[in-house]
């Protein structure tokens, strides 16, 4: 086993322990640290493929801004009635069985239509990975290619900057001041 | 360049050396800032122990090792034993992408009765071609650590202080993320090495297809982005916690922010990860604007070739000159660190209303018109 | 490959720390049993259970606004780098308006985020 193989199995089992974790822990606290742990483990496959901008990107977007935004939001707020009424009861289980065949579902379909490819030794039409930096070569696509959606998503940004300022000011709920 | 046993047992080496030089530096600058404050309040300071009171190092690692195990009853075990270890990871990540020293080139040798070499050895744990990002995206997962220590404390106040901590963090990051923007437009690279050399020899830029040439200043990146540095350090010192940013620790409210039930080695280790991050601060502020490893005028080479005057040709010789390059670049980060020794005790605290203003409403504003500005000048400058 | 370093001293991280808080548990004084020790630091007052806290919502704001402001910073990065490039490409003029219509939508967001009061703190 070359030390690349060797990486690749090693990050690939442990993000997928980790994604596992995710759905595994009743803990919401520890569902979300594994969720980053995911992502970080993302991003390690991202550099083995020599996506380095994009490994960056992967942890300061996901694993440095989103994801503490989740953990803020889970820990400030007392949980234990809704890991209670998650966990147990009748209507979670039947929940929990319609989420187990519908894994199962997908991971049988996933192999069937993937059969035939998983077989093949040779190049799957992949492309090989781009030697040295990619980033220049992203800016470059970047400002030629994909300029229309590059200025389109300035724009979303906007607007979900605008939504979250509207959003915190609307008055009502429980934090009503009247 | 092939890879044999010898270059990656010296690489291996290299990384826990580097490591173990940052862990040896926390006491030393435990030292300084408590002689520091001492100096600037007119006390004496720790001076009991030892010469200076120099051994007081020694005597406090004793005592941290010594202390009582404690864990809180209402804590959560993994998490409150995982933050501490996790405090070292970011910012000992980041400390090893910086490039320390020039590189070491050696020529072949002979060693128990084999050749070995060619090699290049970086004074660096390991180079990274998105240099910049890497560092980002470690010390972007720092907020963790807090986190994790709050919540894992099982005490409100505790919680509260890594709330504050992790806020405040992440509104820095901004500024900081932002004034960097300015100094990748300015190398066009986001490789540390590169942008090191990049600021070799003396003051000469192209303008308009003249090179202009300042032949007694040092060719060194804060002649040209001055606003980019000063954010960037101010928004260091927010991003480590650090008086005048120090909110999180606000003992008056808080207690003492998100270590409050931690004590003997394990606050040690959030201490050492707290110091971690200033030292990588101040190596980035040499390595972005003051010429990084390089002496003031002389080129790596040409120094190479000075020392290989005095010592011959050899590998030698060059080990020394990567030596040489490495403690010019301490000394230059040691200014920094004092830097921010000296600013914890001079200036007072800010109130939470002024941080959150201070780093949304001026510095990110002006980090982005150091983006622009820098983009309009390179612009008139190269046509 | 750098990754492989990083891996290495991740390990060697998480040992040190784990060593480190071993060796530390190992040779503190002995413990003395006492409950109130073990209570949660309050100051000494009795320990109050934590039931609903009620955190501003300005925090969890700043981290949204931050998030935002974060992607698109992040996409100014390429675009520094590939600046120069551009400029000897002779693509310049364009290269800048491109980033510069971008730039302008991100100083109006921050513009009326800041006019609409988003960012102040009582």
């Amino acid at each position: 086993m070359t030390p690349d193989v060797f990486l690749f199995w090693f990050l690939a089992l442990t993000t997928v322990l980790a994604a596992l974790g995710v759905i595994i822990s009743a803990n919401p606290i520890y569902s979300v640290l594994s969720l980053v742990m995911t992502m970080v483990g993302v991003a390690a496959i991202f550099v083995t493929l020599g996506a380095y901008f994009l490994a960056g990107v992967q942890l300061i977007v996901y694993a440095g801004a989103v994801l503490v935004l989740f953990v803020m939001v889970l820990m400030l707020f007392d949980l234990k009635h809704e890991i209670h009424a998650f966990t147990r009861g009748p209507v979670t289980g039947a929940i929990k069985i319609a989420a187990v065949g519908l894994l199962g579902g997908m991971i049988v379909g996933a192999i069937a239509l993937s059969a035939n490819s998983l077989m093949k030794t040779e190049n799957n039409g992949i492309q090989t990975v781009i030697e040295g930096d990619s980033t220049k070569a992203l800016g470059k696509l970047l400002f030629s290619q994909y300029l229309f959606g590059f200025e389109a998503l300035g724009v979303l940004l906007l607007v979900v900057a605008v939504g979250a300022v509207a959003l915190a000011r609307a008055k009502g709920g429980t934090h009503a001041q009247h | 360049m092939g890879r044999d046993s010898f270059e990656i047992i010296v690489n291996g080496v290299k990384m826990i050396v580097i490591f173990l030089m940052m862990v040896q530096v926390v006491p030393i600058l435990v030292w300084l800032e408590r002689r520091g404050s001492a100096f600037i309040q007119n006390r004496f300071g720790p001076n009991r122990v030892g010469p200076l009171g120099l051994l007081q190092l020694l005597a406090d690692a004793v005592k941290f090792l010594t202390k009582e195990e404690f864990f809180p009853e209402k804590g959560i075990k993994f998490l409150y034993y995982a933050a501490p270890v996790s405090a070292l990871i970011p910012a000992t990540l980041a400390f090893l992408a910086i490039p320390l020293g020039a590189p070491i080139k050696l020529d072949t040798f002979e060693m128990f009765g084999q050749t070995w070499g060619p090699y290049t050895f970086l004074i660096q744990g390991y180079e990274i071609g998105v240099g910049i990002v890497f560092i980002l995206a470690v010390s972007s997962l720092a907020a963790y650590t807090i986190l994790m220590a709050g919540w894992g404390s099982g005490n409100k106040y505790a919680l509260l202080g890594a709330l504050r901590a992790s806020s405040q963090t992440i509104s820095y990051e901004l500024a900081m993320g932002l004034s960097i923007v300015g100094v990748i437009l300015l190398y066009g690279t986001f490789n540390l090495t590169d942008m090191v050399t990049s600021q070799q020899g003396p003051l000469s830029f192209l303008f308009q297809g003249h090179t202009v040439t300042l032949g007694w200043l040092p060719n060194w990146g804060i002649f040209y982005q001055p606003l980019a540095a000063l954010i960037f350090y101010a928004a260091a010192f927010a991003e480590s916690n650090r008086l005048p940013f120090d909110l999180a620790e606000g003992e008056a409210e808080l207690v003492a922010g998100f270590h409050v039930e931690y004590g003997g080695f394990k606050f040690n280790l959030f201490f050492i990860g707290e110091y971690g991050h200033c030292l990588v601060a101040s190596a980035l502020m040499v390595t972005f604007f003051f010429g990084g490893y390089q002496i003031p005028l002389i080129t790596p080479d040409e120094m190479l070739v000075h020392v290989q005057g005095l010592m011959g040709a050899g590998n030698a010789a060059a080990i020394v000159n990567g030596l040489l390059h490495h403690v010019v670049f301490l000394i230059k980060m040691a200014v920094f660190v004092w830097i921010f020794i000296q600013v914890r005790w001079t200036l007072p605290r800010f109130r939470y209303d002024q941080l959150m203003d201070l780093g949304w409403k001026t510095m990110l504003p002006w980090a982005l018109a150091n983006t622009i500005l820098t983009a309009a000048l390179i612009y008139v400058a190269h046509t | 490959m750098p990754l492989g370093g990083v891996l290495f001293i991740v390990v060697f991280l998480i040992a040190f720390g784990c060593l480190m808080l071993w060796l530390a548990s190992k040779l503190g004084t002995q413990k003395i049993a006492d409950p109130v020790k073990y209570q949660s630091y309050e100051c000494g007052i009795p320990v109050q259970e934590k039931k609903d806290t009620k955190i501003s919502v300005k925090f969890y704001l700043t981290a949204i606004l931050f998030i935002i402001f974060d992607i698109e910073i992040i996409f100014m990065y390429p675009w520094a780098t590939t600046f120069k490039d551009s400029l000897a490409a002779g693509q310049g003029l364009y290269v800048l308006l491109s980033m510069g219509a971008f730039l302008l939508i991100f100083i109006f967001g921050l513009f009326w985020e800041v006019k609409s009061k988003a960012l102040e703190w009582d």
